[in-house]
């Protein structure tokens, strides 16, 4: 297994960039999860490393050796598509001795290695089967079998769950993710679906307009999002956003905006004083925010736009000036659409953005 | 009127026209295996014979044996023809399975213009290049040669060839020529390991369509050919049999002859045509 270094890898079409100079190491044996919208060069990205793309300027080690001058063939990597690309007009068996074929394994060898893939996936009595007499699940790990037969460096997996049912996703998640446990393999995931990444990742690669917006650990992109694109976009339902002018007053600092007022606690407030101007954006997860019938002090007012009850959880939808707020609340309390509440925020989980730069700004 | 009886009412239908059709099809093939079977003198007999009453087979027998002048002759027409037919097969192949899969796969300026250009040909009737196709072919000296046929036949086939064909690569996912490069292959073993195995009902349907044009070609054949010794079977039959009266059942063997080839060829690859025409090209 290796390690995988981007140094200012760049992809362009003629003027257009789809990967702009990204840098990040996928250590050895790590799970790193690339996502992001779609269009948002993470796909790019990863067909870089598999060599299917050529890099416009950049480069991209595996265990310290540049592999952006080799062939996809030469690169002893592997790749799961999100079709599963399985030969057709081969058995589980031809498909899976493909890649060991090409590369001239002698032949009892890769019987053996067949045999013991098979094993590992359960997948053993399915080898005389063709690709499309298999199911969606069938068929994924058939995928996973021809990209572990031959114990590549690197793992590729471009959208491999995507096309499977919401209940075998998850299956089929906790087994990848197993997966990875028992062979401390080499992955890079890609996937739009922030949760996926979330759940399966060791590190993830937010990456928006292709532009890497952050590098880090699940549990450190939810609490320390960088900018506000990866605040709205990991986390489900994703962040309250919500623009606000700083004004200080009387030694406090305070966040208002249409109709509102919110006194900046003493964290909070030392963020607001290093933006680069009085323009900020407040951003506040669901479960941060509290909600009140009556009035209280340290509130701001808001009106109840709709209820979703979930069954574990009920999220309400406010609407705080022009934006909307979602706060989840415990499924017994009773709050009707129109109601005024008002809306108490834990500052100690509240985070600051500079609304010029849209970047997180560290709390004092 | 019931669900049942209006089904049957069609179906009826149908089948009266599916065997209309067959009647239209079938009975001049077989007014010609009948009239091959006949002597001379029987084969103009009024009213016709729907039997004949004394079955022979000594046109084939004369036809196939080249023992003697005509059958001689006959086979050596044959050959001329298989030999054209094959040539034209296996180029037509060669040029058109690249060219599809360049179509179908590769991003290049003036790609939509050429493809469309490739199909141009196909807008006008063969004849009206009969005559500058010869004026060309004479400058080049090709006249009385075979491959003054093969050419023409190859320009005549490749369009509709190349777009078969492209329907066919164009629907094979290019993840899977990326999964064979990821698994160890060049572009070309990809390609060649792949995506030709894939595309093989295609590639049939292109090979039977080429040979079949060509096999039955008559007008280029009769404007580009003059030695006695170079015709292809459509002309060399109507030259020979009918030189001075027709010997009808002379002429019937010799189609029946001709046209066995091309119906047992289609009969074994029929399943790929059929497959090639509904998978391949349909897609829009």
């Amino acid at each position: 297994m290796a390690q995988v270094e981007f140094q200012n890898v760049v992809k362009s079409y003629g003027a257009f960039e789809a990967v702009k100079s990204v840098s990040f190491t996928v250590e050895d044996g790590e799970f790193v999860a690339l996502v992001g919208p779609s269009g948002c060069g993470k796909t790019t990205t990863l067909n870089l490393v598999a060599g299917l793309l050529d890099l416009t300027s950049g480069d991209i080690k595996v265990s310290g050796k540049t592999i952006s001058d080799l062939d996809p063939k030469d690169r002893d990597i592997a790749m799961v598509f999100q079709n599963y690309a399985l030969y057709p007009n081969k058995t589980v068996q031809q498909n899976l001795a493909f890649p060991l074929k090409m590369r001239k394994v002698p032949k009892r060898d890769i019987g053996a290695k067949v045999a013991e893939a098979a094993r590992l996936l359960e997948i053993t009595h399915l080898l005389d089967r063709y690709p499309r007499e298999l199911s969606g699940g069938q068929q994924q790990r058939v995928a996973l079998g021809r990209a572990l037969v031959r114990d590549p460096q690197v793992f590729l997996m471009d959208e491999p769950l995507s096309n499977l049912d919401a209940k075998l996703r998850v299956q089929m998640r906790s087994e990848l993710k197993r997966f990875h446990q028992d062979l401390s393999a080499t992955i890079i995931y890609v996937t739009h679906d922030q949760l996926e990444a979330m759940t399966m990742a060791d590190k993830m690669a937010v990456m928006s307009g292709g532009v890497l917006q952050q590098y880090d650990a699940p549990e450190r992109i939810f609490e320390e999002p960088a900018n506000t694109f990866v605040a709205g976009f990991v986390g489900s339902p994703s962040m309250n956003l919500l623009p606000a002018t700083a004004v200080e007053r009387d030694g406090a600092v305070y966040a208002t905006g249409d109709g509102w007022e919110l006194v900046l606690a003493p964290r909070n407030a030392a963020s607001a004083r290093a933006s680069s101007g009085p323009g900020i954006i407040l951003g506040a997860r669901h479960s941060s925010l509290g909600l009140h019938d009556t009035e209280t002090p340290g509130c701001i007012q808001a009106r109840v736009f709709t209820v979703e009850p979930t069954g574990d959880i009920t999220f309400v939808h406010v609407d705080v000036g022009d934006s909307t707020f979602v706060i989840s609340v415990d499924p017994e309390r009773r709050i009707a659409a129109d109601q005024t509440v008002w809306i108490e925020f834990d500052q100690n989980k509240l985070h600051v953005f500079d609304a010029q730069t849209e970047k997180r700004i560290a709390p004092g | 009127m019931s669900r049942r009886s209006y089904n049957a009412g069609w179906s009826l239908t149908g089948w009266v026209f599916l065997i209309l059709l067959l009647i239209f099809a079938v009975a001049p093939m077989l007014w010609m295996l009948i009239t091959s079977f006949k002597s001379q003198f029987a084969a103009l007999k009024y009213p016709p014979e729907f039997i004949p009453s004394n079955p022979n087979l000594e046109q084939y027998e004369r036809l196939l044996s080249p023992k003697n002048e005509v059958g001689r002759q006959f086979l050596r027409y044959m050959a001329n023809s298989i030999w054209v037919s094959t040539a034209t097969t296996i180029l037509g192949v060669a040029v058109a399975v690249p060219a599809a899969y360049a179509f179908a796969r590769f991003r290049f300026p003036g790609r939509q213009a050429l493809f469309f250009s490739v199909l141009f040909r196909n807008m006008f009737p063969a004849v009206v290049f009969l005559m500058p196709l010869f004026i060309m072919m004479r400058w080049m000296g090709l006249v009385n040669t075979y491959s003054s046929l093969i050419i023409t036949y190859l320009t005549f086939g490749l369009p509709l060839s190349i777009w078969l064909l492209k329907g066919f690569y164009d629907n094979i996912p290019i993840e899977l020529e990326q999964a064979a490069r990821i698994d160890g292959c060049t572009r070309f073993q990809a390609f060649y390991l792949i995506v030709m195995p894939l595309s093989a009902p295609g590639i049939i349907a292109t090979a039977i369509y080429s040979f079949i044009t060509a096999w039955n070609e008559y007008v280029y054949a009769l404007t580009f050919l003059n030695d006695d010794q170079k015709l292809t079977l459509p002309v060399g039959l109507q030259r020979f049999f009918t030189e001075y009266a027709t010997n009808w059942p002379g002429l019937m063997a010799a189609s029946f002859i001709m046209s066995v080839p091309v119906v047992v060829m289609f009969l074994i690859l029929q399943k790929y045509f059929v497959r090639a025409l509904t998978e391949g090209a349909v897609k829009a």
